[in-house]
């Protein structure tokens, strides 16, 4: 096999606490990822796996340690270098959805393509693909809160991936949902992860986990498993 | 009540930073319009300090033929008035008049006016020792008797109480004080607009006027200014039409002294509006630039209670839950905003004191009453109501805005109170853009202003102001009557003073330019029919001594300058400017043409050769184009009163003790009056310019800042709002460059629509500046470009830093991982 897509050498996340006390969130997480892998990361609350999720998704830069990603040592990377690299590569869908309210789901949807080198007519096919694929062509002029927790979380889905990631990220995606609901979104993910996407989520749930082809286990930021 | 505004107290306490900008904004706001209206009401509102000041009416004559407007009146025309006129309950004349008080240590000039006795009856105001003159004190013989000011008294006696029935001498002749004017006593008081006036100093002595027997035989020698009060019941168009009736009993008794052509006549002015009447325009302009200023203020701070109505939402559903009623809500959000305007505005009258003193302090000597402008309990009372009404006003709308919150939402765990906050952002947006829209008007106004004002200054008035010392001297007749004494006195002081090393030129004048004094005469020019037709040309007249033009540096374009020869034996020779010469011998030489006076005796015709042509100086103002000139050499026109003009090589102002020695050694007794140079005598006759200029454009700097403070609290605002927003947006691959075009954009919009609306506003309402601009078009596309450009990019670097602020977000933080 060639390089893992993803690969962490010894990474540390510490929150200063108090005076000269700090909080270990991550400790020395070795990790690698490969190209194609559907990755479940579970632990209980405070296990540290939001932290990780968002150091992946380069939301969050204080953390030492090594971290390459295609090749690219993140950890070298100036924060502009960053941002380019993630929007080439990463699809980030929230625990909570963070739909923008005030926008369409098509406006939402087209929010990833105004922030990357699309043109205009591009844009306007892409956003209409993905509408197409979800099934929520017929939703697309309405706002956020006129949709259920699902289809919120579909459109946060779909938002992820109209870039065409190699990599998706999903915090908890299915935390808010009813079980059957939740289900649609696990099969979403295993059709995506068919077309060659990199998935890692968050997940409480084991059949959640079933998903996937690995499940890494975060205990006290230490991995256990 | 009370506990409302204890509440208020508590709340604003709690959050300090907010109380401060907000009272600073208040004060600067309050401060401006209580130094803006103390003026008014000093110098429009607050009645001149004589007794019904309304009743009182000044006659000025007019020779409309001639372009005369303004013209004071002869002694035997005044006595016709005085005789013939019923609509006035008393009528007085007055002059000033140049005294040198002697018989102390130094020789002392002093402001002082010649009236007639019923001057003080006529204006109403008592001695507060002594008396006033009585009715036959008045004419030759019977004048030797004075009345000073408490000012003077204080001063120059101690306040001697033994100082009535002692004689005092002045100009060489002894006077017998009689009387003591209240301090608060001022007449003449300076007027505007009157051609001849002069803007002398306050007045310290009052003495009967002594008509001579040649000021009663001519008509024509008019030096008297006339005031009188209306019979109650009588108007001025009444009293008008029984002065416009005895003028026509002159015209056609002396038609010699009032021809047809000349179109003579003579009208009644309300005191009060010929003093204020030149100041008008200029306080309106002032006073709805503060209006504005308060105006953005009030938006400001309205902006500031929305935004922190909108954090407390969630406070006022819970009290709303617990029972509080939307008047009760109302009354808190109120008594906070009025406590507000009320400590800022307590604020602003102390910043208006300061203010104040410097106003006074920039307008002495040049804005008439301007010294009374101070903080009185009509300035303070309106500024409560003021401050008052501000408060109601800046805290109505926000308290209206969330007085009735959604409960569900603002209770809710979280909820950011969707609905009232559109409602609100609305309000804050309509009132940013009102703000931009306003500072714009104001800055555009301002800008207009100066740059007349630079141009002003860049106007060559004709001569080189610089290095030049002037200072008056004035001869007491029994020591110099007419003739040569004068003109061997001041011949030697030519010469004392051209010894004193430093010193270039020196000259004598009659009348410095731009000083605001200024004298006329009628001629006639040889070969013209003016002795038939008896209307003579008049122009403006000074007498001078060989090098005044060189102490100017006036060019000189035709001819001769005057030399030592032009002595009192010599011919008569006369030098014209170039206004002059194009006037009355376009197309011709005007060198060697001849005039003379309209002498009695046709044998005795002295006539006045033209030897030379010098440049324009402009004498009425920077901002009036010169006027025909003519000047006279000074031993053949001797004058008593005349004025030293002295160019140096360096600063002026070091030859004064040398020059005061020179003087000192010959005659002791004649004092040197007004030190003046001649750069202080030019900037003065701006001073009121400068003023209102140095003014708006202070007030367009606090409009400036509040709009910006004001753009600057919104965009924060909006940014905070939108945090969760702005973080979703970063995490979905937004750079720093994305985010800060978003914020800048919303910014850009609300400072465009304002800096339209603003242009729009500014295209109507500087038309009001049109009699202030000299030079400038109210319209001037540079200034309308640079203005606004300058204040848009000064509300866009307000928006600026919040916008940064954003794109430093921590999208963890942001997104509630925090
Ligand atoms: N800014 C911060 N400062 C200090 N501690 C923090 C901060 N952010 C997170 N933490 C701590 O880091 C630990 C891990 O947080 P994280 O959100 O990654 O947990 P999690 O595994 O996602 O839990 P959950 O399953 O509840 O979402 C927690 O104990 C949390 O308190
Ligand atoms: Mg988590």
């Amino acid at each position: 096999m060639s390089d893992p897509l993803i690969e962490l050498k010894h990474v540390e996340r510490v929150y200063p606490l108090a005076k000269q006390q700090f909080f270990y969130v991550l400790r020395d997480i070795n990790l690698k990822v490969e190209e194609g892998d559907f990755v479940s990361v579970m632990g209980p609350s405070g296990a540290g796996k939001s932290t990780l999720l968002h150091l992946l998704g380069m939301h969050d830069f204080g953390w030492t340690g090594e971290y390459f990603l295609s090749d690219a040592a993140i950890h070298q990377l100036k924060p502009k270098e960053r941002t380019s690299l993630r929007n080439e590569q990463i699809g980030f869908v929230f625990q909570n959805y963070n739909l923008l309210d005030d926008l369409t789901v098509y406006e939402n949807l087209d929010i990833p393509l105004s922030y990357r080198r699309y043109s205009k007519s591009e844009r306007t096919s892409l956003v209409a693909d993905t509408l197409d694929r979800f099934s929520i062509v017929g939703k697309k002029d309405l706002y956020p809160r006129q949709l259920s927790g699902g289809q919120q979380q579909l459109v946060s889905i779909a938002r992820a991936i109209i870039a065409k990631p190699k990599l998706i990220l999903a915090d908890e995606p299915t935390g808010n949902l009813h079980s059957s609901q939740a289900d649609d979104i696990m099969q979403l993910f295993k059709k995506l992860n068919g077309e060659g996407i990199t998935i890692i989520q968050v997940t409480h749930s084991e059949i959640n986990a079933a998903h996937g082809n690995r499940v890494i286990q975060l205990r006290d930021g230490w991995i256990v498993k | 009540m009370l506990n409302d505004l204890r509440l208020a107290f508590r709340s604003l306490v709690k959050t300090p930073g907010f109380t401060l900008v907000a009272t600073i904004t208040v004060a600067l706001a309050i401060g401006a319009n209580t130094a803006v209206f103390s003026l008014v009401n000093a110098l429009l509102v607050r009645p001149l300090p004589y007794q019904a000041p309304n009743e009182l009416v000044l006659l000025w004559e007019k020779f409309c033929g001639q372009g005369l407007d303004v013209i004071p009146v002869s002694a035997p025309e005044y006595l016709d008035y005085e005789k013939q006129t019923s609509s006035f309950t008393g009528i007085a004349a007055f002059d000033y008049a140049d005294l040198n008080l002697t018989g102390g240590e130094i020789a002392e000039r002093i402001q002082g006016a010649v009236v007639s006795p019923s001057l003080f009856t006529v204006l109403g105001i008592q001695p507060i020792r002594g008396r006033v003159f009585s009715p036959n004190e008045f004419g030759e013989g019977n004048d030797g008797v004075i009345v000073m000011s408490e000012r003077l008294w204080q001063r120059r006696f101690n306040s001697d109480p033994q100082i009535l029935g002692k004689a005092v001498a002045l100009n060489g002749r002894n006077f017998t004080v009689v009387g003591i004017m209240p301090a608060r006593f001022e007449f003449p008081i300076p007027l505007f607009n009157i051609q001849g006036g002069n803007f002398a100093g306050q007045v310290d002595i009052w003495k009967p006027i002594a008509f001579t027997k040649n000021d009663l035989e001519s008509r024509g020698s008019r030096s008297y200014g006339v005031i009188a009060r209306l019979k109650p019941g009588v108007t001025m168009q009444q009293a008008q039409a029984e002065i416009d009736a005895i003028n026509a009993g002159w015209i056609t008794k002396f038609p010699d002294n009032y021809s047809p052509q000349t179109r003579f006549g003579a009208s009644l002015y309300s005191l009060h509006e010929q003093v204020i009447g030149g100041m008008r325009t200029a306080l309106w302009i002032l006073l709805g630039a503060v209006a504005l200023v308060l105006l953005i203020a009030c938006a400001n701070l309205t902006t500031m209670l929305l935004a922190r109505a909108g954090g407390r939402e969630r406070e006022f559903a819970i009290r709303v839950a617990l029972g509080a009623s939307r008047m009760r809500l109302l009354r808190q959000m109120l008594s906070e905003s009025v406590l507000l305007a009320i400590v800022g505005g307590a604020a602003g009258t102390l910043l208006a004191v300061w203010g104040l003193d410097l106003l006074r302090t920039l307008g002495a000597h040049t804005v008439p009453r301007i010294a009374g402008a101070n903080l009185d309990i009509r300035v303070l009372l309106v500024m409560l109501v003021v401050s008052v009404g501000t408060g109601i006003l800046f805290g109505l709308v926000p308290a209206l805005a969330s007085g009735n919150p959604e409960l569900t939402e603002a209770l809710k765990e979280g909820g950011r109170g969707a609905t009232s906050g559109v409602r609100r952002n609305r309000i804050r947006n309509a009132l940013v853009v009102a703000e931009v829209a306003l500072a714009l008007v104001l800055l555009i106004s301002a800008g207009l202003l100066m740059k007349s004002f630079v141009r002003l200054q860049q106007v060559y008035p004709g001569f080189n102001p610089r290095n030049v010392l002037t200072m008056e001297l004035s001869l007491p007749q029994l020591k110099y009557p007419r003739g040569k004494p004068v003109i061997d006195f001041y011949a030697e002081v030519e010469r004392r003073v051209a010894r004193i090393p430093g010193v270039q030129h020196v000259a004598l004048t009659s009348i410095i330019p731009l000083s605001g004094s200024n004298s006329d005469s009628s001629f006639h020019i040889e070969g013209r029919p003016e002795k038939q037709t008896n209307v003579f040309p008049d122009e403006e007249i000074r007498i001078i001594s060989p090098d005044y033009f060189r102490v100017l540096e006036t060019p000189l374009i035709k001819g001769r300058y005057f030399t030592e020869a032009d002595n009192a034996d010599a011919p008569g020779v006369v030098i014209i400017n170039q206004a002059m010469a194009k006037k009355y011998w376009p197309g011709e030489d005007a060198v060697g043409k001849r005039i003379n006076f309209n002498d009695e005796d046709p044998k005795k015709i002295a006539w006045f050769t033209v030897v030379g042509i010098v440049g324009d100086i402009r004498h009425r103002g920077l901002d009036a184009q010169a006027k025909p000139e003519y000047y006279l050499t000074h031993p053949q026109r001797p004058f008593r009163g005349m004025i030293l003009a002295v160019r140096s090589l360096q600063d002026p102002r070091a030859l004064v003790s040398s020059i005061r020695g020179e003087l000192q050694a010959f005659d002791p007794e004649q004092p040197l009056a007004n030190i003046k140079t001649l750069e202080q005598v030019t900037a003065e006759s701006i001073a009121p310019r400068r003023l209102s200029t140095v003014l708006l454009g202070l007030f367009a700097l606090v409009a400036l800042v509040l709009a910006s403070v004001g753009i600057y609290g919104v965009m924060s605002f909006l940014v905070t709002q939108r945090t969760h927003e702005i973080g979703v947006r970063m995490a979905l691959g937004a750079q720093r460059a994305d985010v800060l075009r978003l914020v800048i954009s919303q910014a850009g919009l609300l400072i465009g629509a304002g800096t339209v609306i603003g242009l729009l506003a500014a295209l109507l309402s500087t038309s009001v500046l049109r009699s202030a601009l000299y030079d400038v078009s109210r319209l001037d596309l540079s200034t309308f470009v640079l203005v606004t450009f300058a204040l848009a990019l000064v509300a866009l670097i307000a928006s600026y830093v919040p916008a940064r602020r954003a794109t430093r977000a921590d999208p963890m933080i942001a997104l509630g991982r925090g």
